[in-house]
């Protein structure tokens, strides 16, 4: 299956409204994201950091051109993520997973994170 | 330097047995300080106190702001800890507060870092300067009234980089508004550095269910510290 590279309009302003989520971590998030807007990957995931203060997730997506990028996903802290259903073995090297979130303001392969979705359909946000 | 203030949950406790709390589980009984205990999370996160501008800064300090880029400068992109009343405001973490007579303490997740108000002395004339400061309470009716003075200027009063200096004064007045809510009033003066004093407000919600969590910082840090 072909990755693809979308943007919704809709998820972004659902995004703006979370944005006083409790898992809304403090460390530059506004600063370094453009949260006013959304971007969906798709991809592999070769890592997961579940780490202070922020946890991520390594991406490898196909883009359009067929080349892959690595793209590194940031969530919360364990704690609030716990709270939120995450564990720390939510995801392993290997898992084909959708990512949802807000892209970096210059471009580069980065995403604040809002949800996952995994191969089977279900769904695992950020926010409580 | 690091914030990484390891605290002994034993020592918290016999701290605490010293000084029996009144456990009045939330409303207070006639006569008697309502209890504040347990684990409560910011109900609304506040990232900055002026979101359209307009703190009231003296000329220096409206100049050190403008010359701060947030996204690079934030002490807490090191890990170093936010201080008071930004950890209070400005922090989407829980903390738990143990309430003894002697003295009430907060354990805030997002900082590790242990806050003591005291409440029965008055602070110390010459104090060193810290993160926190030096905090005394005293309750008038339902409501403690904290004191804090004794700061450091390492710390913003916001992720927004206003800054303050050693002469920041900050007045708490916390009450339980009902079984689940916590309300926090500030005032926060610093003649060295505003031309009044900035009030802000923050209302915690009580998580039953909930523990402190560990939290140490600099465990991954490397992307928030050393950029993207």
């Amino acid at each position: 299956m072909r990755n693809k590279l979308l943007i919704f309009p809709a998820a972004a302003i659902f995004l703006l409204l979370s944005l006083g989520g409790s898992t809304f971590a403090h460390h530059g998030f506004v600063s370094w994201y453009d949260m006013s807007r959304s971007v969906t990957v798709k991809g592999t995931v070769t890592g997961f950091d579940w780490t202070n203060p922020h946890s991520y997730i390594y991406l490898d997506v196909k883009n359009e051109k067929g080349a892959v990028e690595g793209w590194r996903i940031e969530l919360g802290a364990p704690g609030m993520l716990a709270r939120a259903g995450w564990r720390r073995d939510t995801l392993k090297s290997g898992d084909e997973i959708t990512a949802i979130g807000n892209p970096a303001k210059d471009g580069k392969p980065l995403m604040h994170l809002s949800k996952i979705v995994f191969a089977n359909g279900q769904e695992l946000a950020t926010a409580l | 330097m690091r914030n990484r203030l390891i605290f002994s949950a034993g020592a918290v406790v016999a701290m605490l047995a010293l000084s029996p709390a009144p456990r009045s589980q939330g409303a207070a009984q006639p006569g008697s300080a309502p209890d504040l205990s347990g684990v409560w999370l910011v109900e609304k996160f506040q990232p900055v106190l002026f979101p359209n501008g307009g703190a009231p800064l003296q000329p220096w300090a409206e100049a050190k702001l403008k010359a701060t880029n947030p996204q690079t400068d934030d002490p807490n992109l090191a890990c170093l800890p936010e201080g008071v009343p930004r950890y209070m405001i400005s922090v989407p973490y829980p903390m738990e507060i143990f309430q003894g007579s002697a003295s009430v303490l907060i354990i805030h997740e997002g900082t590790s870092v242990l806050r003591q108000i005291h409440m029965s002395r008055q602070h110390p004339k010459d104090l060193d300067p810290t993160y926190a400061g030096d905090s005394v309470g005293k309750w008038e009716g339902d409501t403690l009234v904290v004191d804090t003075i004794g700061f450091n200027d390492k710390t913003w009063l916001d992720g927004g980089a206003i800054p303050h200096t050693e002469a920041l004064h900050v007045v708490e007045r916390i009450r339980r508004i009902d079984h689940d809510t916590l309300v926090d009033e500030f005032t926060i003066d610093d003649a060295k550095a505003y031309t009044k004093p900035i009030t802000a407000r923050q209302v915690y919600k009580l998580k039953p269910d909930w523990e402190v969590h560990e939290y140490v910082c600099e465990e991954n840090n490397k992307y928030t510290y050393q950029g993207k």
